[in-house]
Order: C-alpha cells, then structure tokens, then sequence
C-alpha cells in the first residue's frame, strides 16, 4: 500500500491502514529507541509514546512522505528523554516539558531523517554487516556482541570484551567511527 | 540515490545492526499496544499542551505530589499526580468551570474513568495504571479538551 493510500485510510478512520502502518515502522522505531540503551520497558513506553503523538498530531499530516521521518524524530525524542531521566532524576512523572510537546506535534515539514532512514533497511543491514565483517578488533566484536546481548549492561559487555568499563564507550564510539567512514568510502565508489 | 552515511549517528547505525541481526524482536505487546492506540484517537478534540508550572522542571521526586499544567486557548487542566504502591493518583482541576454537565475523562492504554466534575471544576481518580495518559475534558456543544499523552512511572 502507498504512503498516500495508506494515510488516506488512516484518515478516514480505517484500522487495516493503521495496522498497515504499525507493521511497517514498529521494528525499525523499537530499534531505534533500542540504540538508546533503553531497558525493554522504557524501550515500550518510547514505542507507545511515539504511536499516541501520531493519534494527537494526524490532522496535521500535510505530506504522507514524512509520516516516517515525523515518527522517527519523535521517536528519537521521546528516547532521548527517557534516557535522560532514567541516567539523572528519578521522577513521578514524566511531564513532556512545553518544547517538547510543541515540537512533537509541530509541522510534518519539520521532519528530517532520510538519510538515517535509509539505513533501517534490509539491504542497508547487510551492507553493514559486511563492513563489519572486515573490520579489525575489537570492533568486530564488539559490534557482534553489542547487537546479540541487546540488554547487557556496559560493564558486562566490556568484561565480555576483556576492556575496563571506562573504555567500552570511547572504543564504541571509534569503531563507529570507522563504520561510518568505511561506508562513506563504500558510497563514493562507483 | 546519495545516502550521505556520514550523517548517520551513533544511534541509526547501532539500531540499523541490531534490526539486521534479528536478534532484539519487537515485544508482540509493543506492536499489539501500537494497534491499539488508533481506538484512542478524538477527532475535532484541541490539544492542551504542557504549560510551565511553578515546580522546576527535572526536580526530583520526594513523594509529594507533582503538578503539571496544561492550556488549549482559554481552557487550563490542572493536574496533581502521586504515586502510591504503584499505582497513581490525579486531583485535578479545569479553569475556568465549565457549563454544568461537563464530564472528564482520565484515559490510559488500558482503562478509561470517566468522572463528573464538581461545581468548582475539580475531579479525582485514584489507581491508574503506571503509564501514559490522557485527560479529556468534554463540555456541552463544545469540541473536547484533550491532554497532551504524559507518562507516569512510580
């Protein structure tokens, strides 16, 4: 189904077109929210968070093409915010602050993430995967064992990677790094 | 197609690994909630977003109760929220009062409490489900007040 048959539907309050939707960007947001090192119950609430923003925010729908976009950008917000809240305070409620909620419910057209997009795809995390594949140690690793123990705590998974702690977070950040110089340089081959 | 990888962030790339691994599935409740949230849409309704209160912002819980505001034109929805043995507790108010015959409603995922308001415009439920939330104030041949979703967790 088309983003713009899709959303037609939703409009016209047609549950098989919101399922279709669910379908289509649950994995991917969960995933992302994932990336956040949220535990599965703040992962669920992101999820959940992001779905009701969309109830809220339909009538505003101008192009059905950033319907993804919006959703990963609220997405990624309401992740941010929970991280930050479960790292720092612990809190009675969570009262989405005023930018917050505005902006979540702002124009469609402020949605932009294509390029972030295009790497939740299949063939993107094959790609990926290769690159990967051909990296040195520890990256290889611990890009292998950071996607397999999803829940594992960064203690643990630097033990696992036989690094202090301390050093878990900087050494992902460079093999990071270097996956994405790897895949820049994959682009600008033609 | 130009992807523009080096735009990408730390988050995308580690979900896009994780997606591609199909090791972290999504939970079947994750997906069944996000179904189900199309039942809780209003339409016509005005949202009351978040305004500022007098409590800052981040401030820690010390087990009183919390408030939050939130206004949609002249409409204001004042919330106390406190938690206890889990579960949460609302006293609310609506300024200014609406007409008599006003009903609010106090919506979760799960349950929707439907409550009278008084004379001075104040309700209360007790109970509620940790979670996000929604208050919805319908008046008399008027569009519905809606709350912007919030999430309580204890």
């Amino acid at each position: 189904m088309s983003d713009q048959r899709t959303i037609d539907g939703v409009l016209a309050d047609d549950q098989t077109a919101w399922d279709t939707l669910v379908a289509r960007f649950t994995g991917p947001l969960w995933s992302v929210v994932r990336a956040y090192d949220l535990s599965p119950a703040d992962a669920a609430d992101a999820v959940q968070g992001t779905w009701l923003r969309l109830v809220e925010s339909l009538h505003t729908i101008r192009d059905p093409a950033l319907i993804g976009p919006w959703l990963f950008t609220t997405a990624r917000r309401e992740a941010a915010l929970l991280s930050r809240r479960r790292r720092g305070e612990r809190l009675v409620a969570d009262p989405a602050d005023a930018e917050h909620a505005r902006s979540a419910s702002a124009d469609f057209g402020q949605a932009h993430a294509d390029p972030m997009l295009a790497v939740l795809t299949a063939d993107e995390g094959r790609r990926l995967w290769q690159a990967v594949d051909e990296m040195h140690e520890p990256c290889r690793s611990l890009f292998r064992l950071m996607a397999s123990a999803p829940d594992a705590g960064v203690r643990q998974l630097a033990g696992r990677l036989g690094m202090p702690s301390g050093s878990y977070g900087p050494t992902r950040g460079r093999c990071l790094n270097r996956l994405r110089t790897m895949l820049t340089a994959r682009e600008a081959t033609p | 197609m130009t992807r523009h990888p080096s735009t990408i962030d730390d988050e995308f790339l580690i979900a896009a690994l994780r997606l591609a691994s199909g090791s972290d599935p999504v939970p079947a409740r994750v997906t069944e909630a996000a179904r189900a949230v199309f039942g809780l849409r209003l339409p016509g309704a005005a949202t009351a977003h978040p305004m500022a209160t007098p409590v800052p912002r981040g401030v820690r819980s010390t087990g009183q109760p919390q408030l939050l505001r939130f206004g949609a034109g002249e409409l204001t929805v004042e919330l106390e929220v406190s938690s206890l043995d889990g579960l949460v507790d609302l006293a609310g108010q609506i300024s200014p009062c609406p007409d008599a015959g006003a009903l609010v409603e106090i919506r979760t995922l799960h349950v929707v409490e439907s409550r009278r308001l008084s004379p001075t415009g104040q309700f209360a439920v007790t109970g509620l489900p940790p979670g996000w939330f929604s208050v919805v104030c319908h008046r008399p041949e008027r569009s519905p007040v809606a709350t912007s979703w919030t999430r309580i967790r204890p």
